[in-house]
């Protein structure tokens, strides 16, 4: 490891035990901040209870719904408003109008249509992670060296194939970094739908335990949310080395 | 006493692998108050070195160095370095103007004063009228002029500079070693000036001080009994012009 | 995504044929109730009472999204060229850092209602939280990339390390900074937003949330309009902003970001 690193976890150690003493001399009120071992064992029972394990699961298939099902429609969508000058130029007012739309005040609308079930949850992601994913896809088709489709073509390969071999290919690691984007967005947007219309998820696990005044357990919420961040980042990661090896 | 002391300097660079590369090994010479010394050398031989740690912008490994009797021990007042890397050195953020004003804002100098003496300095190193243009806009060359002017406005007593012709073409080479002179003289700097080009180090300075690889030390100081003010045409043709081109090529062929 | 200014006549008939296509269909009636026609929406923004009422809740809105935003630019530029110059601090916070890093910031909302009850402080704060990350990871990375020559030349001007912070490495880092606060623009509009329809009581998003309980549709929309509007208006805001501070390095740009 290396000694930068150590001293980083020094740091951390500190600051946990500075929060444990602190909050055991009762120097700060106990309902806002609980001790630090107590709010570790609150998340260990959590953990082992399986309440954490399944309000996750229940965040996790929204975010997935949504998420996957914005990749669908916009690199498709992307690809074809970055080919074509027509069809970009069709969609744009429509795009730019709705891009500055904050996600958060689509919730309303959807829950007009959709009450507050998981359909909302999963086209409030999937609005706000179609942005980044369709620009992306645009920019990453219109940046491709035309070079690389005219001479797909002169090697007779047919329009869908050209797609299929080349610009996507070629377009992948920015459409990757729209990926990327969304990626966060949605564990973000999950997170404000349950807070603001759902009976469980781990968005409404978190505020409803601060309206509970279980405190201990909005932090341990808090702790599985961020361990459920950086482990959805390390794989995306993975999973995107694979797919972009040789470049 | 020298106003600029050398004294057995030696600077090694931690390498990647735990192998120390040795940069210089054993370096001393000293530069009077007012004198114009040039350094020539083989690329490779420690010279860029040699002047940061002179600038204290590198801790030597061993040995000292001097400045009015100072030890260097961190970049001295009245000390200026031009960079041979003079791109990586302009503000991309400041015009021409705003790059030469910098020296005379750090030395707390502004006001019409200090704008006015910029505007010379531009004159001089031939960028009049691009005073507004950022680096960017610029060639290598000009570049390299604004990074020039900078140092020279500042007014050090001591003037470093590492290639600082690199760049540019040889008819404004020979413009700038003339403008250089002319500034030397008129405010009594005192400069130590790297170069590659023997006959540039020869019609600059006073003395040259001829490095050598491997071991990197002073293999020959050669002293430049030439006249002043010195003259592109006629100083280049005297014969003993020649005769030091000569001595000084051959003992770096020697070195090698 | 690129400008383009030319006049967009196919793009605006797109758009005017889906509003045309939405009239029709909401005025064929049975869907009144959530989805009014678009008509409807620009008359309640014409409504006195209402144009009033979404006046006061910009207002609202705004203010927050300021002083969270512009606090956070504050804030997190002068810990991340504190982190980026010093190697020491660095270490010390960076585990810190990445364990904070990928929690969605949106979970620091209950602690802030805890900890700052219902109101504006606890709003800012959040705003506050989330937009500094881009920030401040920016900033930290552009002063770590700062060159090492640019530095030095700072030195040899005899400047010490806080004019070197001052003049050489903050304004070196500022197409980085630039990056980070273009990046948590939109995340202080998603917070300001999503505090005021959990724990507001006015507010776009608050009202957004109210008029959609009180079956008020057409409200609803005509606040959404208002809101896209403010996210528009701040974006184009920011992207003149920027061009006219990094005028600078217009030449340098590889691509152009408009
Ligand atoms: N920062 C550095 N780290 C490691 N090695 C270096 C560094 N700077 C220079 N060197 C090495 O030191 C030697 C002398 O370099 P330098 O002073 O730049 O020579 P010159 O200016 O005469 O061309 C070279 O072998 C070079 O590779
Ligand atoms: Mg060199």
């Amino acid at each position: 490891m290396r000694p930068s690193k150590i001293s980083g976890f020094v740091a951390l150690l500190a600051v946990v035990a500075a929060w444990e003493l602190v909050a055991r001399a009762g120097l700060v009120n106990p309902l806002l901040f609980p001790a630090m071992s107590k709010i570790l064992a609150s998340f260990l029972a959590l953990l082992a209870s399986g309440e954490i394990p399944a309000q996750i699961a229940r965040s996790m298939e929204r975010a997935a719904a949504g998420y996957f099902l914005a990749a669908t429609v916009c690199i498709p969508l992307g690809v074809a408003m970055g080919l074509s000058e027509r069809v970009y130029r069709a969609l744009e007012v429509v795009v730019e109008t709705l891009r500055p739309v904050p996600p958060p005040v689509v919730i309303p609308v959807a829950m007009l249509f959709l009450g507050i079930g998981d359909g909302m949850k999963i086209f409030v992601i999937f609005f706000s992670c179609a942005w980044p994913i369709l620009l992306n896809t645009i920019d990453g088709v219109r940046n491709i060296d035309g070079l690389l489709v005219d001479t797909a073509r002169t090697f007779g390969l047919a329009r869908g194939r050209t797609i299929l071999k080349v610009v996507l290919p070629a377009a992948a690691p920015q459409i990757m970094t729209g990926l990327r984007i969304s990626l966060s967005i949605t564990l973000i947007l999950v997170v404000i739908s349950e807070m603001i219309g759902s009976t469980d998820g781990i968005g409404y696990f978190i505020l409803n335990a601060q309206r509970r005044l279980k405190v201990d357990q909005m932090y341990a919420g808090m702790i599985a949310l961020a361990l459920l961040g950086y482990i959805l980042n390390q794989a995306f990661l993975f999973v995107s080395k694979r797919l972009l090896r040789g470049r | 006493m020298p106003l600029l002391e050398v004294d057995a300097l030696c600077k090694s660079y931690d390498g990647s692998a735990g192998a120390a590369t040795l940069a210089i090994e054993n370096i001393s010479f000293n530069v009077e108050r007012g004198e114009f010394v040039a350094l020539v050398g083989p690329s490779g031989c420690g010279k860029t070195t040699l002047l940061m740690c002179i600038a204290g912008l590198a801790a030597p490994s061993g040995g000292r160095v001097a400045v009015k009797s100072q030890l260097v021990d961190r970049p001295p007042p009245d000390l200026v370095l031009v960079f041979q890397e003079y791109n990586r050195s302009l503000f991309a953020w400041r015009s021409v103007l705003g790059n030469v004003l910098f020296g005379l804002e750090a030395k707390g100098r502004g006001g019409k004063a200090a704008d006015e003496r910029a505007r010379r300095l531009i004159g001089l190193v031939g960028l009049e009228g691009f005073e507004r243009h950022y680096p960017w806009q610029l060639s290598g060359g000009m570049q390299q002029r604004v990074a020039i002017a900078r140092a020279l406005a500042y007014e050090p007593e001591v003037l470093l500079m590492d290639e600082p012709f690199g760049s540019v073409d040889a008819m404004t080479r020979l413009e700038l070693e003339d403008a250089l002179l002319a500034i030397w003289k008129e405010l009594g700097t005192t400069i130590l000036l790297v170069t590659h080009d023997i006959e540039e180090a020869i019609y600059l300075s006073d003395r040259v001080h001829v490095l050598a690889r491997r071991p990197s030390r002073v293999v020959e100081t050669v002293a430049i009994p030439l006249p002043r003010p010195r003259h592109q045409v006629t100083t280049r043709a005297e014969p003993s012009f020649m005769e030091l081109r000569n001595r000084i090529y051959r003992r770096i062929a020697d070195a090698g | 995504m690129r400008a383009d200014r030319r006049f967009n006549l196919a793009g605006l008939g797109v758009f005017a044929a889906l509003l045309l296509l939405w009239e029709l269909y909401s005025r064929a009636g049975g869907v009144e109730s959530y989805l009014p026609p678009p008509s409807a929406a620009l008359k309640a923004l014409t409504e006195p009472n209402v144009a009033r009422a979404l006046f006061g809740h910009l207002a609202g809105t705004l203010g927050r999204f300021l002083g969270g935003y512009l606090l956070a630019a504050a804030l997190a530029v002068a810990a991340g060229v504190v982190l980026g110059y010093s190697r020491f601090a660095y270490s010390v916070s960076e585990v810190i850092i990445e364990l904070l890093r990928p929690m969605p910031s949106v979970a620091i909302i209950p602690v802030a209602i805890l900890c700052l009850g219902i109101g504006d402080a606890m709003m800012i704060a959040v705003t506050i939280y989330a937009a500094a990350w881009p920030i401040l990871l920016n900033t930290i990375d552009g002063v770590r990339n700062l060159d090492r020559t640019l530095v030095d030349t700072g030195r040899t001007f005899g400047l010490g390390r806080v004019k070197i912070l001052w003049q050489v490495a903050l304004p070196a880092a500022a197409p980085y900074i630039a990056t980070g606060l273009r990046v948590s623009l939109p995340i202080a509009l998603i917070l300001v937003t999503t505090s005021e329809m959990v724990a507001g009581v006015n507010g776009l998003g608050f009202f957004i949330l109210d008029e959609e309980r009180s079956l008020r549709p057409a409200n609803m929309y005509a606040g959404i309009v208002v809101v896209a509007l403010l996210g528009y208006a701040l974006n184009r805001l920011f992207v003149a902003v920027e061009a006219r501070a990094l005028a600078w390095k217009r030449g340098l740009q590889a691509k152009g970001e408009a």
